[in-house]
């Protein structure tokens, strides 16, 4: 086990509507064994200790599954590692004298509440606006009584992978939320279950994704690189192919 | 019809109307590269052609309006969507790093994804002089004997062979992004198939490029001065043939 001696320059910002900036803190003896998020731990405690304000920053389960912690580190979403949560990045990716920048997802759909921590909530709207399936809440249904081909589980599993952390809006160069509708879209247009509302869930969805202010999808696979759960583009090609359908034999 | 507007006003509906007139488009540069290197045959040949699609009074106003109508489109939701796209992201980062692996198959189009902005507002700069040069006659207007003689004589010009070079190879790097992107907007993402588009993509971008960026090398390297004089000394000698090919 060896240690490091980092400089992290930080994002600070007291609420919403105050300016925020860069503040450098010098961190001694990190364990290369230490989580992002234990690392920040430990700074906060020194914070603490020298009677300072501790860095906000979001984080639930710390195993990499719930999407709750974010951040941006040295410009990547969730750090440098592939297909990896800012809480399972581990500081051996780091070395001995590095400077590390800190800031959080910029998004003007992600509005900074404090330091690192961003309203998401504009993810949650989308996934109120249509993602979701209507069934009837009566005794479980039998088991194979819908089948479901199993290729079609395999890519409705993977899309479901998504844990909406936002990395994917926050690599954006345009801050488009395409891969997250994406996959939501896809894990039900997919599945039996999801069939009935098909065209109404990926309207109002999109239409939503848009009121919301996240940009429009060049393409340039950002999103694809930077997300946690391995969501891949084609689920945007599938948005596409939905709406398109969609949009072109509503009725009204 | 309301819903058909609002769905082709979102932004999925801007991007796929931006990739359908894109490939319109790469048509249209397929068309006119096809048309330019007659250049390269002969200019009777080049001659013939021009007077050929300008003796067409119906179908080229038509042709020509519907042209226009694409180049509209697809640079004005360009830039509508240009401008959405900085306003959803208010503040800036301070360091950015792509995380994009694969340099082979994703990289290189990755870069150009970036620069379509800049690169789109680069050709369409080089258009209107190009519009300016050949449509409009108000760049350097002359007196020529045919088109071959107007053609070699503005490609002579050092003026054009910079903008003109710097207009087609940035054409080719937009396109290197453009193509590709435009079958992942309408939906085209296939294991066998998408791989086969965005190295059809390359290709395509490499020659429509290097293709028109031919002409003010050339021009650059003396090759239309002879075609000046020549087709000068052989003035009574086109009408002629333009006649026999009627």
């Amino acid at each position: 086990m060896s240690s490091l001696k980092l400089t992290l320059k930080v994002w600070r910002q007291p609420s919403r509507d105050e300016a925020g900036q860069f503040h450098t803190y010098h961190l001694e003896d990190v364990s290369t064994e230490m989580s992002f998020l234990e690392m920040l731990d430990v700074l906060n405690e020194n914070l603490i200790a020298q009677d300072e304000e501790p860095v906000a920053f979001d984080h639930d389960c710390r195993e990499g599954i719930c999407g709750m912690c974010s951040l941006m580190i040295n410009g990547q979403a969730h750090g440098p590692d592939n297909e990896t949560t800012t809480c399972q990045l581990h500081m051996r990716h780091f070395r001995d004298g590095d400077t590390i920048v800190i800031e959080p997802w910029r998004a003007k759909a992600f509005p900074v509440i404090r330091d690192l921590v961003v309203d998401r909530s504009a993810l949650d709207r989308v996934i109120a606006a249509g993602g979701y399936v209507s069934v009837n809440c009566g005794s479980a249904p039998d088991a194979n009584a819908v089948l479901v081909p199993k290729t079609d589980a395999d890519k409705a599993m993977d899309a479901a992978a998504c844990i909406g952390c936002g990395a994917c809006v926050a690599a954006c160069k345009n801050a488009s939320a395409m891969l997250f509708v994406g996959a939501k879209v896809s894990q039900m247009a997919l599945l039996p279950q999801g069939k009935p509302e098909r065209a109404s869930r990926v309207l109002n969805m999109v239409a939503r994704m848009d009121e919301e202010g996240f940009g429009n999808c060049t393409n340039t696979a950002e999103c694809e690189a930077a997300c946690p759960a391995g969501i891949s583009l084609s689920n945007i090609a599938r948005l596409n192919r939905e709406y398109l359908k969609a949009a072109l034999t509503a009725a009204n | 019809m309301t819903s058909l507007i609002r769905a082709l006003s979102s932004s999925i509906g801007k991007k796929l109307l931006m990739s359908v007139t894109g490939l319109a488009l790469c048509g249209f540069l397929v068309v006119h590269l096809s048309g330019n290197l007659l250049l390269y045959v002969g200019a009777a040949e080049y001659d013939a052609y021009a007077h050929a699609l300008h003796a067409q009074k119906i179908l080229l106003p038509i042709a020509e309006t519907g042209l226009f109508l694409l180049f509209i489109l697809h640079i004005a939701l360009g830039l509508i969507t240009a401008g959405e796209n900085r306003a959803a992201r208010e503040v800036k980062y301070d360091t950015q790093r792509s995380k994009v692996i694969d340099p082979s198959s994703k990289g290189a189009p990755n870069l150009a994804s970036k620069l379509m902005v800049p690169t789109g507002l680069i050709v369409l700069m080089f258009l209107l002089i190009h519009l300016g040069h050949f449509k409009l006659g108000i760049i350097s207007p002359g007196d020529d004997a045919s088109e071959a003689a107007k053609a070699g004589r503005i490609l002579s010009e050092g003026f054009t062979q910079v903008v003109y070079l710097i207009g087609t190879l940035v054409l080719g790097i937009h396109l290197f992004h453009g193509f590709q992107s435009a079958f992942q907007t309408m939906g085209l993402n296939h294991p066998k198939y998408t791989p086969l588009i965005k190295t059809f993509g390359f290709i395509f971008a490499v020659c429509i490029g290097l293709g028109f960026a031919s002409f003010p090398a050339m021009g650059y390297l003396g090759r239309f001065k002879e075609t000046e004089t020549q087709t000068t000394e052989n003035r009574a000698e086109t009408p002629t043939s333009i006649t026999q090919r009627k």
